[in-house]
């Protein structure tokens, strides 16, 4: 097992069947937050908050379109089976103990789009001598580094005076949704023969 | 790699050294990990201490609460890791942030304790210190781990040490970057929300105390350290000549040094706090200097002091 992605290509790029794998897992993942943040989004904003709903479902469908494009596809035969059991994780799963139906599913995608952006950091992968010229390379760095300005949304949601009287239901709700992203991320960096930065 | 349980979470942590001999326990700054005491843990060891490092709750290897972290939590984790130490003299230090738990150990376990050795520390948040922490709360926020990296490494070493490494800074903060995760950051950060200024509280530490204050520390200058030094009975003030806030990556073999010594004369009975002020020598095993008597050793130009 490796801890970095590679071995790179002559000319520093990732190999194609890897890039090929974490595009599929981020894909998946932020195509998921992209399409529940647009059932979320109303037609008309009405409130300031709902900006950011907005420029979340942007930056998440930049992400998806980023990685179809700068990834160097090969075929994955257990790319099926692996997006089937991603797409079930990302369901949404309404946070028990919240009585207001509309808010429990806010607050799971919050949380799921917390352990995403947290959770996730493609770049972090990236040998120090991967190709800076390179699209999937610049492309990480990209989703890595806007992942951590997306997540200040959550933060604020989440600790926020909305959700603190629910504070008992939200904290273990976020580290299962944690702790779900996390097991799936390892296992498909597993898959490609990269050991996850936690197994240590 | 062994860990400590605290409720849910686990707290790496590592031990070194001979298991009946006085222990150090050094408690990381905000975004440190316990890889960065090695020099620390090679000198110590050689002395004959026991040196125990760990990382907090959001840092390195520990668990990263996704959401909260709470200071009490972090006192006690460190508190599972000094039980675990048995009933030996324990020598507690810990840097900025580190520094600043370490304190409040002590003022609620004080009698465990056969000294104290805050860095880089601070009892207060100023109104400089506190809006500089907003201030890299923000850059963290807006920039990233690497961003708040980029303002902490001029504010805190020295010329001479980011000189030679200045075209390879990218590797040089490619650990710090890889093992610190923006959400664990900030929540680290966060937890100051509630500060409340420990002042009060100083005057419970009656251990031996050796505070030690980078002589250009910007980021917690002296005046932060001094509150420590007035308030703790048994303590005294050594100034780390040419160091500024993050002298123990810089100057770690003097550091390590100094803490050494700073335990054996404890233990040797031959350590007098007395709220006196030294400049360390600029090596390892040189010798201590009184600050001059009559100057302020508040201030930066030779000024003659003013009576309280």
């Amino acid at each position: 097992m490796r801890e970095l992605l590679g071995p790179l290509t002559s000319d520093g790029c990732v190999p194609p069947q890897q890039q090929t794998r974490v595009a599929a897992f981020l894909i998946s993942a932020h195509g998921a937050l992209a399409r529940q943040y647009a059932l979320a989004l109303p037609i008309r904003l009405e409130a300031a908050w709902q900006t950011e709903l907005n420029a979340q479902l942007y930056r998440e469908a930049e992400f998806v379109s980023l990685l179809q494009r700068a990834t160097s596809w090969v075929p994955d035969a257990g790319l099926g089976y692996l997006t089937a059991l991603w797409e079930m994780a990302w369901l949404p799963a309404a946070v028990d103990g919240i009585t207001d139906r509309s808010m429990a599913l806010a607050a799971d995608l919050t949380t799921l789009a917390h352990a995403v952006h947290a959770g996730v950091r493609p770049a972090a992968l990236l040998p120090l001598e991967a190709n800076a010229h390179d699209a999937f390379v610049a492309a990480l760095r990209r989703i890595e580094f806007e992942s951590g300005r997306l997540l200040q949304a959550q933060i604020v949601f989440l600790k926020g005076p909305q959700l603190a009287p629910f504070r008992p239901a939200i904290s273990p709700a976020l580290e299962r949704r944690h702790a779900d992203v996390r097991r799936l991320w390892d296992e498909t960096l597993e898959g490609i023969g990269i050991a996850s930065p936690r197994a240590g | 790699m062994p860990f400590l349980n605290h409720g849910s979470y686990r707290i790496r942590y590592e031990l070194d050294g001979p298991a009946d001999a006085p222990a150090y326990v050094l408690v990381n700054g905000l975004t440190q990990y316990a890889e960065l005491w090695s020099a620390y843990r090679d000198t110590l060891t050689a002395r004959h201490f026991r040196v125990a490092t760990f990382d907090l709750l959001g840092q390195g290897a520990s668990d990263k609460p996704a959401l909260f972290i709470s200071q009490e939590d972090q006192i006690a984790a460190l508190g599972l890791l000094i039980d675990k130490l048995g009933g030996g003299p324990i020598f507690l230090s810990g840097i900025s942030f580190g520094g600043l738990i370490a304190l409040r150990y002590a003022i609620a376990h004080d009698g465990r304790l056969a000294g104290l050795v805050p860095m880089s520390c601070f009892a207060e948040l100023s109104p400089q210190l506190l809006l500089l922490g907003n201030a890299m709360r923000t850059g963290l926020i807006l920039g990233g781990t690497s961003y708040l990296q980029d303002l902490l490494l001029p504010m805190n070493l020295s010329d001479a040490w980011l000189e030679p490494l200045l075209d390879k800074l990218d590797s040089v903060k490619r650990q710090g970057w890889l093992v610190n995760d923006v959400y664990a950051l900030q929540n680290l950060m966060e937890s100051f929300l509630d500060f409340r200024p420990l002042t009060p509280l100083l005057r419970a530490i009656k251990a031996p105390t050796m505070i030690l204050n980078g002589e250009f520390d910007f980021l917690t200058p002296r005046a932060l350290h001094e509150t420590l030094r007035v308030q703790i009975p048994n303590s005294s003030l050594v100034i780390i000549p040419r160091g500024y806030h993050a002298f123990t990556l810089e100057k770690s073999a003097l550091t390590a040094d100094l803490l050494a010594r700073f335990a054996e004369d404890v233990l040797a009975g031959r350590w007098h706090g007395n709220q006196s002020v030294w400049i360390a020598p600029e090596e390892p095993g040189g010798a201590l200097a009184a600050f001059p008597p009559g100057y302020d050793h508040l201030r930066a130009i030779p000024t003659p002091r003013v009576a309280p």
